[in-house]
Parts: structure tokens; C-alpha cells; sequence
């Protein structure tokens, strides 16, 4: 059972909304809308997360993804169409309930972290439970707890103006934390970090995940971010989710031309496994063995990156076995394997239906 | 183009709303006069120099140490320039209007930036309170508030609102939407998101709105000043408009002080009450590190307890000083402390005598206020009954209009001066040049100019529309007009450096003392006939104040007391006024009780308390001094009686000794049956006027007939008719007499009637112009109230004239020591005897004594030469 759902969401800005979403239903298309004065900025989206899963949502500016995000804790109305958190229809809710929702089961990260610059870290943190009306002593408790799991322990009586750019996302998210909400909703949370900073928080945000287990929905335009981040990826364009999947699915079976280019520049070699290309079966190892039986060959596990594949290949002339995790041998990669899984034009045809979920080596 | 005037609706909706929404207008009103009344209560009720040193505490804890110094320094100073009184009010009517203004701006502020229609129907509103000049709206605030605080504060109030809105909204939108919507993420409802993210984020430019509200309320004091708002804007505009240079300076700078100080304090609470201020001022003080002491601040604590120490204080001075406080000595305290307000023009004979008013006033115990003000808002104030007096009314002429418009509100209480003149003058080194003919064809050596004040003085008015056409000056001439301070310093300016000029002047003014001015005659009297100056009161006052508009009443100045007056003013230190007024007075003894003479003292006579009774038969002559000698003998604390009798049952009681005296016993003659038969009882006190005469008057319109023997062959213009009295009369015997002596008993036809006949045909005749033939005597007051003329006697056929006596009961000397040296001594002229009745005729019957009151009144210093006491 999922924990969030959304049901055909539409957003459409501009005079007769209501309109706009019957002709798009009926096939119209979005920029003779446009022509029209309506601006149809998410059409038809659909998706479930489970609970503690990361969703990401990724595509360009102005695909329509930070509108869907803020359908789902209704910071904007869907023109038509439902979101469903534990079963419950959030759209049918009046503002005071959908309020309550807000500031008790859904929290949000911000892109530009907009932490309230007239409270210190602390205040900051404490905020959403300063709203749901926490008293003093506990709320204080439970940002500075909040504060602690997110690494800003002891800064607690700074001001966001003193902090780096990491810090203060780190106190966004701690304020989002701070609230026990269940659902995290991430805006670009990350985007506007250096790329160290960023893996930085990208790694932190995936080791908070393994205790708390949190559902979050995540945006962002960076591929490798979602690769690294998401359990599931949706990938919009123009207003619509184009495919949804797991990172590998996306990279090796893309839904369309536009997600194919899209993924043109991932480095394949460190988001693909072993596991992922590998030819499976049962491996006869002799087979693989040399003639005189002195040269074994070099073994790897399903979740090694094709990035460390090389080393083995280049001493030794024939296939990797790969192993599963407790070393028994699941399928072997050759040379060949290899390079057509890094070649440009992904070739559908040619993998093994294998793939898994843990394909991906953002686990790693 | 068809003409358009929104004005017109604009000016019958304020007189609609000034008739309608009167009780709209008293709440407003009440409200603002309270709140700057409270406020000013407790900042001008201080000491100086605590109320200077909580001013200082304050700075010394929003701003640190220096600026705690610099502002004691300050207000001390203007303390010291004798401006703090002043400066508190100019400070109240700030504060008054900021916290008004705040606290309308503030929340629609606020609405505006929430919801952009209101935003959009405000901001039009704004640019018209921000534009619209000030005076506009202080027209119809006059009208609604008359003058004073309120349409100062309503005018501070419009014009400073709009930065207050115009920052909240500003404020208000330029917080990160991000974190508006990241307040919304965590559920805040609307309000708490203004409360606990807009608001406070927005608060640093609020702040700025705030001080920009009470910087430009500052501004405003001046125009309000010149609707009545005390302060140190009424300072300026009285420096202003009367060329004071060094009061304009010195209330210049206080404005410079308070300006300064509220400035910097409110930019200084933005870091005490704004948590992004005080995040700021820990930035910088962190940056700082040395020189902390000069930084450092008291915190609120400490600075509250020193505010509040000296308040204490204060409270406690007050208390004691409030016990000990000056006050009228008994005897001449007539005012008990009531309050007087009074209005002047300034001008200079109006500054002059309303400080001299004040000060006697003062003298006397009353506690009289006193506003500069325009002549518009200062008739309109009288009009309402919300000033009491003025002492500068040009009438007939200059302020006709104003008369014109609330004569019927108003009241004059005599006038104290007159006549005046207007005239140019040019310097007298401009020799050929005496008379405005001598000005035509010398246009090239006055620049062709002529230097005006005023563009809406009457006198220009007159300038330019009579005189100038009357000498053909219109073309070479051009009336340049200015101000009257400006004319003043073009004259001289043009003095120093001996160039010609023209001005534009009138007398009396001390330019003509100070300069050596030759005032061009006017021989065609183009400017018209002088104007005098009266006292004019609200409608009531006389009722209300009695003894205030008797003083009034007898109040007069010659020109060479005025300009002396004038020229100790203007001597005095600038803003002490006052000190010039008590300076003049020393100079003049016995001024002040002329002028406000303590009713009830020492006036009275050494006779006080006796009764005394007087007599009359109901001839004009007799009313008119028996009733006159009934309010002396009641000011001199005799108890007079008076009643009326026929002349024979008179002289009967008085020779029984019945009756005291009686004035009008016409002698040798006319009453000789009685004087014969009872002189033996009776005293001659004196004869008070003579000779009497009998006569026959025709309206001097009538040409060519001025003597008896000018009306033989004229029956015809008469009608062959003479207009006569009662048959019975003694005039009517001798008049066949007369005109059988002078040859016209044919001719004319003697009507007898009755005397009130008589005058109600010589009425009707005046009115339709048309020639009348009538008995008369003199004196009567058909010559004063009509252009009659006594026909000669050349042959006296009447016979010589009476002399009319006191008579009184044998003793009276004795009885009477006092009364009876004046009445030895009471003489009358015709002028006044006949002014004296036409005043009590005009009062009607049952009012003879008020009558002869007011006459009296306005006879100042008569009732002293009558009845003189020691």
C-alpha cells in the first residue's frame, strides 16, 4: 500500500482552467492552450511512493515539476485531479484542515533554503512546531535533537547570515525534521550547493533515510542526483511524467527519445553494475579457466560499478565472474558485454532482463 | 470652451457637511484636540531641563553616549532661545499626528499589500493627500474645526500619511516570497504568517515609513501654524510675516533640534524593535570591538528606570511649583484665571495692541491666549464664537468682505483708532514727486513699478483699480505685488542705496517713523475715505465678558501712543513682544487703569451708598441726562432712583425735598412759573447747556432757503405749510409771532400736531428727499440723527434762548458735597447731547439706561470728566 498517491493532477494558470483540462483530456495540445491565454503546467501526472522510498521528479526548468510538488501538500490547488496521502483525498480538504495536514504529516525543503532571517538557528528549526503549538521547552528540545541529526550541533545560537550556504540547508532540513512529519517534500533542495557540498548532503540525506524512513518526494534536474537519490525516478517534460522507473530502467530502457538524450551524459560507468550487464545463468567455470587451469578468473560482485570493471579485464584477457553477495557465482561479463554498455546508443535488445532494483549503485 | 468648476461642488459639499455632519465633525474634533492636548499636558507641563534630560536618557539608550549629550545640549538650547514651551507643543502636535497617522497607515498599509484591489484604491488616494497642496484642505478644515490645533493636525495628518502606507505596503511585499511560502508549508494560517514573518520582516522599512511620517509631520508645522497650531510653527510664520529675522532663526534651528532628534530616535528604535535591527546592530558592534564605551548603551531596563526617575521628578517639581504660582493680587484679579482667547493679524498695529490686551489683560487676572492668524480663519474663528476678540478691524473698507460674510456674527466694540489712510510713498530724497499726479511720465525713474503687498490686500485692490484709472497711471505703472514684509525690505533696500521707488503704504505705520517717507496726496481721493479700527468680538462676548468689552469699548489710542507702542515691539527682543508692551506701560503710568480700569474700586465716590432720587418729565433732553447721571451715579456706587413725573408735580416734590435733582430746567423762561413760585426751596446747581433755541429747520438739501426771509415766495416747495408740535406749546405761540414778524403768516399755514408728528413727517420727507417745513428746538437730536438746518433769525423774532439748569431740593449742597461739584460742573455740548439722544431714541423705550449705557461706554473717559474722583 502506497502512502501517497497522486491521480491525474492537472495545473492549468490562466482563464478558464476547468476548460483547458477537458480539451487536454481530450487530446489538445498544450501550446494551443497557450494561444488561448491558459498555461496547462502539469498534465496528468500519476504516481504512487511507498513508504520510505525516495520519488525523485526530475526534469528541466519548466517542466512542470515544482508545480506538481506543491499540488501535493496543496500550496497550490490541482485544477483537476487528487492526491491521496494515507488514503485520505487531500484536495477535499478545507484550508484550516489542509493546514493541520501541513503543519503535522508533510514538511518541505527548500531550494533556497528560506530560513526566516529574524530567528536564530534554533527559532528556525523549532518553527513548525512553534506553528502546531509545542511549548517552549519542548520544541527547543526537539530542534536542538533535529539540529543534531542533521550535524549542526552546537550552532544552535547563530543566525542563518553566519552560515555557509550547506549549513543553512542543513538547518532547512532540520526544521523540515523537526516536525516528525512523515512525508518530506524536497525542492531542488540541493541545487544550489557546490557539487561537493552537495554530494555532501546527498550522502547525509541517504544515511538520515536509513534510520528514519521517511517517504520524500525529491525534485531535482541533475540525473545523477536522482540516479544517486531515488528508488524511483518520474522524468517530466512539458507538464507530463514522461516515464517512471528505477534509475535503471530509465538508463537502459528509455521511454522515449527525449529521456534517451536525456540521459546521454550520465557516466554510465559508475551508475551501471556488474550486476546489470552481466550475462546470466549458470557460470561453467572451467570454461573460463585457461588451459593450463593457472589463470583463474577475477571475480566481481553484482554491485561493483562497470567504473571497476577495467583494472580486472586489463590483467587478465577473459570474463569476470560475477558473484552475488555471498560469493556464490550468478553470471559472468565479457569484454564485449562491457563496451556495449557503454557505448553511446543504448541497444534495448541486447540486455539480459536482470536488472533489479539494486542496479544501481547508489546504495553503495 | 464651456467653463468647468469642481470648485463650486467642492465649496457646496463643505457647506453641506458643515451643517449636516456637525456631530462628525465635534467627535473628530474632540478626539485629536484630546490626544494632543493629553500629550502636550504632560511634555509642556515638565521642567525644562528634566523633561531635557529624559530626552537625553532616551537618546542615550537608542543611540549611545554622544548622541545622549548632543541632545541635552540641544533642547537645553532651545529652552535657552525661550522656545521650549513651544517646541512641547510643536512636539505634541508631531506626536498627536504620527500616532493618528500610524495608526491608520499601518494597517491599511498592511490591507494593501494583502489584497491588490485595495492597493489599487489607495494609491490614487495617496498621490492626492502627497500632492495636493496643504493649504487646500486647511480651507474646509477651517471651516469644519475653525482655527487651532485640529486643522493643523487634520492637514499634518493627511499630508504625512501617505510614506506611512506606502512603506508598510512596500514592506510588507518585499519579503522573500519564498519564505512566505515556506511559512505556508508548515501550515501558518494568514495572520500568523503577518505576524511572524511579514511583519517583523517587513518592520526595518515600516520603520523608515514611521520616520519619514514624523519628518514630514515636522514639516508641516509652519502651515499648521498658519491655521492656529501652536508651536514653533506659528513662531515662524509670525517671524515670517513680520520680518523678524532673529525669532525666525532661532525657532528655525529648535524645528532643526526636534527634527534631528526625532529623526535619529526613530532610526534608532528600528534596532530596538525589529529583530533584523537589533541582528544588524550585533553585526556591527561585533565589527567594532574598540571604542565600546563610546557604544555603549544603557540597556532598556536601566534607561527606563533613569526615564522614569526623572519623571517622578518632574511630577514632583510640577507639584510643588503648581502650589506657588503666580497669580493677579486680589483687587485687580477681575479675570479669576478665566481664559480669553484672542486672534491677530499681523500686522502691526495688531500685534501692538493684542499684546498690550494680553498684558493688561494678564494684569488683571485673566489668562488670555493668543494666535496669530490670517484674516480669513481669524473672522471665520470669530464668526464661530471660537476666538473671542481682535483688535485690528479695518472698516468700513479692508475688511469688508470678511464683514460682509460674518458681520451678523460678530460685534464691534468701538473703535480705537482712526482714520487711517492708505497712500504711496516714495522716499522724500525723490524730490517733484508730492502728489500722484507727479507721478505721471516718471515711470522710467521707478522702473515703471509700483511695490505691492499682498495680491489679495483691499488696498490693492483700490490701487489698482481706482487709482491708478484716476491719474491715468495704468500702463507707465505696474503694481508689482509681493508681501508686505517684502515691500518693507525692497523700501529699504532702495533707502540704502538711494534709489526711487514707489511703495505701497498706510498709515499709521512706523515705516514713517523709521524712514523719511514723503506720503503722496491723493487730491482726487481716488483712495477713498479713511478707515477706522475697531475692536470686533465674537457675538455674545459682550454678554459673556461685561467688563472686558466695556474696556474694549473705552479703549483708544492716539497715533503717536500707537507708533511709540509699536516702536517698543519692535525694540523688544525678538518673541518678547510682551517685554515691550511692559516697557511701554512704565513709560505710561496710569495707562493700564485707563485702559482696564478695576470695576467697583476706587472709583467709587465719597458719597458711595447714599440714595439718591431724581426726576424727569419726558423731555428728550431730560431723559437723556437723567438716565446718564443714573448709570454715573451707579458707577460711583451711589444708588440712584429715577422716575418720571409732569413738570409742575416735579418742582412740587423736589421743593418738599421728595425729590434730590432734576436736569432739565429751562431758564429764565420756559419754566419760570415754577422756578418763581418754589425758589425759596429750591437750588440752582447750574446751568448745563445754553442757549436754547427755537427754530424752524428745513433738510439742508433744500438750496437756497437759509434764513426766515428766504422762505417768503417759497410756499409753493413746502406746500404753504410749517409742520408744528402740540397747539399747546410755547414754540407754537411765538411762532405766529414770527412769521407774522417776517411776513409770512399768509403765505404759510401752521400745522399743529404733535411732536412725535412733527419728527415722523421730517423722517418721511429725509427719506423721499423731499423738502419739509418744521418747528424744531434746539438742542434736540433731529439734527443728528438728520441733515436739518436751522433757519436763520436775523431779526430775533424768537427771542433769545433759554440755558437749561440743575435744579435741586434746598440742602443738596450739603447733603451732597460731592454730587453737587458735578453737576456744578457737568456741561454738555450740543454735538454729544444730540448724539447722546439719538442713541437712547435708537435704543427704543424701556432701554433708556442701556442706552445711555452703551453711549457712555463709547464716551471713554467722560463718565471721569463728569464724576472725577481722587
Amino acid at each position: 500500500m502506497s502512502r501517497l498517491r497522486a491521480e491525474h493532477l492537472y495545473k492549468v494558470f490562466g482563464r478558464r482552467a476547468d476548460q483547458a483540462v477537458a480539451q487536454l483530456e481530450a487530446g489538445t495540445d498544450r501550446d494551443e492552450l497557450r494561444a488561448q491565454g491558459a498555461t496547462a503546467a502539469v498534465i496528468d501526472a500519476s504516481f504512487e511512493v511507498e513508504e520510505g522510498h525516495i520519488f525523485v521528479v526530475m526534469g528541466l526548468s519548466g517542466s512542470g515539476k515544482s508545480t506538481l510538488l506543491r499540488m501535493l501538500n496543496g500550496l497550490l490547488e490541482p485544477t483537476s485531479g487528487r492526491v491521496l496521502f494515507d488514503g485520505d483525498d487531500l484536495t477535499a480538504l478545507r484550508p484550516r484542515e489542509l493546514r493541520q495536514v501541513r503543519a503535522n504529516k508533510i514538511s518541505m525543503v527548500f531550494q533556497h533554503f528560506a530560513l526566516f532571517p529574524h530567528r536564530s538557528v534554533l527559532e528556525n528549526a523549532a518553527y513548525g512546531l512553534e506553528v502546531q503549538g509545542v511549548p517552549r521547552g519542548e520544541r527547543e528540545r526537539r530542534a536542538t535533537e533535529a539540529l543534531e541529526l542533521a550535524g549542526l550541533k552546537g550552532w544552535e545560537r547563530s543566525w542563518p547570515d553566519e552560515l555557509s550556504g550547506g549549513m543553512q540547508q542543513r538547518v532547512g532540513l532540520a526544521r523540515a525534521l523537526a516536525t516528525d512529519a512523515d512525508l518530506l517534500l524536497m525542492d531542488e533542495s540541493f541545487s544550489a550547493l557546490d557539487p561537493l557540498i552537495r554530494r555532501d548532503m546527498q550522502d547525509q540525506l541517504l544515511q538520515l533515510q536509513k534510520s528514519l524512513r521517511k517517504t520524500i518526494v525529491f525534485i531535482t534536474h541533475d540525473l545523477n542526483e536522482a540516479m544517486r537519490l531515488g528508488d524511483r525516478i518520474a522524468v517530466m517534460r512539458d507538464g507530463r511524467i514522461v516515464q517512471t522507473g528505477t534509475a535503471e530502467d530509465i538508463l537502459l530502457r528509455p521511454a522515449t527519445d527525449y529521456v534517451a538524450s536525456f540521459i546521454q551524459d550520465v557516466d554510465r560507468s559508475r551508475v551501471l553494475t556488474a550486476g546489470a550487464i552481466m550475462r546470466d545463468g549458470k557460470v561453467d567455470a572451467a570454461a573460463l579457466t585457461d588451459g593450463d587451469g593457472r589463470a583463474r578468473p577475477a571475480t566481481v560482485t553484482t554491485e561493483t560499478p562497470l567504473a571497476e570493471l577495467f583494472t580486472p579485464f586489463a590483467t587478465s584477457g577473459h570474463a569476470l565472474v560475477v558473484t552475488d553477495g555471498s560469493g556464490t557465482p550468478v553470471g559472468v561479463v565479457d569484454r564485449e558485454r562491457l563496451l556495449a554498455a557503454l557505448a553511446e546508443e543504448p541497444r534495448v535488445e541486447s540486455y539480459a532482463q536482470g536488472g533489479t532494483g539494486s542496479g544501481v549503485c547508489a546504495r553503495a | 470652451m464651456p467653463e468647468f468648476h469642481p470648485g463650486n461642488w467642492a465649496e457646496t459639499a463643505v457647506n453641506w457637511l458643515q451643517t449636516n455632519l456637525s456631530w462628525l465633525f465635534d467627535l473628530i474634533n474632540t478626539v485629536l484636540t484630546g490626544l494632543y492636548d493629553g500629550i502636550n499636558m504632560v511634555l509642556g507641563g515638565a521642567e525644562p531641563l528634566l523633561l531635557a534630560g529624559i530626552f537625553a536618557v532616551i537618546a542615550f539608550w537608542l543611540r549611545g553616549l554622544i548622541a545622549g549629550v548632543v541632545a541635552f545640549v540641544g533642547f537645553v538650547l532651545i529652552d535657552s532661545f525661550g522656545l521650549w514651551g513651544d517646541a512641547m507643543s510643536t512636539l505634541s502636535l508631531v506626536l498627536a499626528a504620527a500616532v493618528i497617522t500610524i495608526f491608520f497607515a499601518v494597517p491599511t498599509g498592511i490591507l494593501a499589500a494583502r489584497t491588490k484591489a485595495v492597493s489599487a484604491a489607495v494609491r490614487p488616494v495617496l498621490d492626492v493627500m502627497q500632492t495636493m497642496p496643504a493649504f487646500v484642505y486647511l480651507i474646509p478644515g477651517v471651516m469644519f474645526f475653525s482655527v487651532g490645533t485640529t486643522p493643523g493636525l487634520l492637514a499634518t495628518i493627511i499630508f504625512s500619511m501617505p510614506p506611512g502606507v506606502r512603506m508598510t505596503e512596500l514592506g510588507i511585499r518585499q519579503v522573500d516570497t519564498e519564505l512566505v511560502e515556506a511559512a505556508d508549508a508548515f501550515g501558518t494560517s494568514p495572520r500568523q504568517t503577518l505576524a511572524r514573518v511579514q511583519f517583523p520582516l517587513a518592520l526595518p522599512t515600516i520603520m523608515a515609513g514611521i520616520n519619514q511620517v514624523i519628518m514630514l509631520a515636522l514639516s508641516m508645522v509652519v502651515i499648521a501654524g498658519m491655521a492656529g497650531a501652536p508651536g514653533l510653527g506659528e513662531r515662524v510664520y509670525a517671524a515670517v510675516t513680520q520680518v523678524q529675522i532673529g525669532l525666525g532663526v532661532e525657532s528655525g534651528i529648535a524645528v532643526v533640534i526636534l527634527a534631528m532628534y526625532l529623526d535619529r530616535m526613530t532610526g534608532a528604535l528600528n534596532v530596538h524593535v525589529s529583530p533584523l535591527g537589533r541582528r544588524a546592530a550585533a553585526k556591527a558592534a561585533a565589527m567594532m570591538g574598540r571604542m565600546q564605551f563610546v557604544r555603549y548603551k544603557p540597556g532598556t531596563v536601566v534607561a527606563l528606570s533613569g526615564v522614569l526617575a526623572l519623571t517622578l521628578a518632574a511630577g514632583g517639581m510640577n507639584m510643588i511649583s503648581s502650589g506657588s504660582g503666580e497669580q493677579a493680587q486680589g483687587g485687580t484679579n477681575v479675570g479669576k484665571g478665566k481664559q480669553l482667547k484672542m486672534g491677530y493679524i499681523p500686522w502691526d498695529e495688531g500685534i501692538a495692541t493684542s499684546y498690550l490686551w494680553k498684558e493688561a489683560l494678564e494684569e488683571r487676572g485673566y489668562k488670555p491666549g493668543l494666535t496669530q492668524l490670517d484674516p480669513g480663519p481669524l473672522y471665520t474663528s470669530l464668526s464661530q464664537g471660537r476666538t473671542d476678540f481682535q483688535t485690528d478691524a479695518w472698516l468700513p473698507t479692508t475688511h469688508q468682505q470678511y464683514w460682509d460674510k460674518y458681520g451678523s456674527k460678530m460685534e464691534k466694540l468701538g473703535a480705537w483708532y482712526g482714520p487711517t489712510s492708505l497712500e504711496l510713498s516714495v522716499p522724500s530724497y525723490v524730490k517733484g514727486v508730492n502728489s500722484l499726479d507727479d507721478l505721471k511720465g516718471k515711470g522710467k525713474k521707478f522702473h515703471g513699478k509700483i511695490i505691492g503687498i499682498e495680491s489679495s490686500a483691499g488696498e490693492m485692490k483700490i490701487l489698482k483699480d481706482k487709482v491708478l484709472k484716476a491719474y491715468g497711471l495704468q500702463g507707465e505703472y505696474k503694481v508689482v505685488s509681493s508681501s508686505t514684509s517684502s515691500m518693507l525690505s525692497e523700501l529699504k533696500r532702495s533707502i540704502q542705496q538711494k534709489e526711487p521707488v514707489v511703495v505701497t503704504l498706510w498709515s499709521p505705520h512706523w515705516a514713517y517713523n523709521k524712514y523719511g517717507l514723503t506720503k503722496l496726496k491723493d487730491p482726487k481721493g481716488a483712495f477713498g475715505k479713511g478707515e477706522k479700527l475697531y475692536n470686533v468680538a465674537r457675538k455674545g462676548f459682550a454678554e459673556d465678558e461685561p467688563t472686558v468689552a466695556h474696556w474694549l469699548r473705552n479703549f483708544h489710542l492716539s497715533e503717536k501712543q500707537l507708533t511709540s507702542l509699536e516702536a517698543k515691539i519692535q525694540g523688544a527682543p525678538k518673541g518678547q513682544e510682551q517685554q515691550g508692551v511692559k516697557q511701554w506701560l512704565k513709560a505710561h503710568p496710569g495707562f493700564l487703569d485707563k485702559m482696564a480700569p478695576v470695576p467697583g474700586q476706587k472709583k467709587h465716590g465719597n458719597d458711595a451708598g447714599k440714595s439718591v432720587s431724581m426726576a424727569y418729565f419726558p423731555w428728550d433732553e431730560a431723559i437723556a441726562t437723567t438716565y446718564l447721571w443714573d448709570n454715573i451715579l451707579e458707577d460711583r456706587g451711589y444708588k440712584p432712583k429715577v422716575e418720571q413725573l409732569d413738570p409742575g408735580p416735579l418742582f412740587t416734590a423736589m421743593s418738599q425735598g421728595q425729590v434730590d435733582f432734576q436736569t432739565d430746567a429751562w431758564l429764565p423762561t420756559t419754566h419760570e412759573q415754577y422756578w418763581r413760585k418754589y425758589k425759596d426751596r429750591l437750588t440752582d446747581v447750574g446751568s448745563w447747556y445754553g442757549p436754547t433755541s427755537l427754530e424752524l429747520s428745513v433738510p439742508s438739501y433744500v438750496k437756497g432757503v437759509n434764513s426766515l426771509d428766504d422762505l417768503k415766495g417759497k410756499s409753493k416747495l413746502f406746500g404753504g405749510k410749517i409742520t408744528g408740535i402740540e397747539s399747546s406749546a410755547g414754540e407754537m405761540k411765538i411762532l405766529k409771532q414770527v412769521l407774522e414778524d417776517y411776513g409770512l403768516d399768509k403765505e404759510y399755514k401752521v400745522v399743529s400736531s404733535s411732536t412725535s408728528s412733527m419728527l415722523s413727517a421730517v423722517d418721511k420727507s429725509v427719506k423721499q428727499h423731499k423738502p419739509v417745513l418744521a418747528t424744531t428746538w434746539s438742542p434736540h437730536w433731529v439734527y443728528n440723527k438728520y441733515p436739518m438746518k436751522k433757519l436763520e433769525d436775523p431779526k430775533g423774532a424768537w427771542g433769545k434762548g433759554d440755558h437749561i439748569h440743575v435744579t435741586a431740593k434746598k440742602g443738596f449742597k450739603k447733603d451732597f458735597p460731592e454730587l453737587y461739584g458735578w453737576l456744578r460742573n457737568f456741561k454738555m455740548s450740543e454735538k454729544d447731547l444730540g448724539s447722546l439722544e439719538a442713541a437712547i431714541q435708537k435704543g427704543g423705550k424701556g432701554k433708556e439706561k442701556e442706552s445711555a449705557r452703551k453711549w457712555l461706554d463709547a464716551h471713554p473717559g467722560l463718565e471721569d470728566k463728569l464724576a472725577p474722583v481722587k
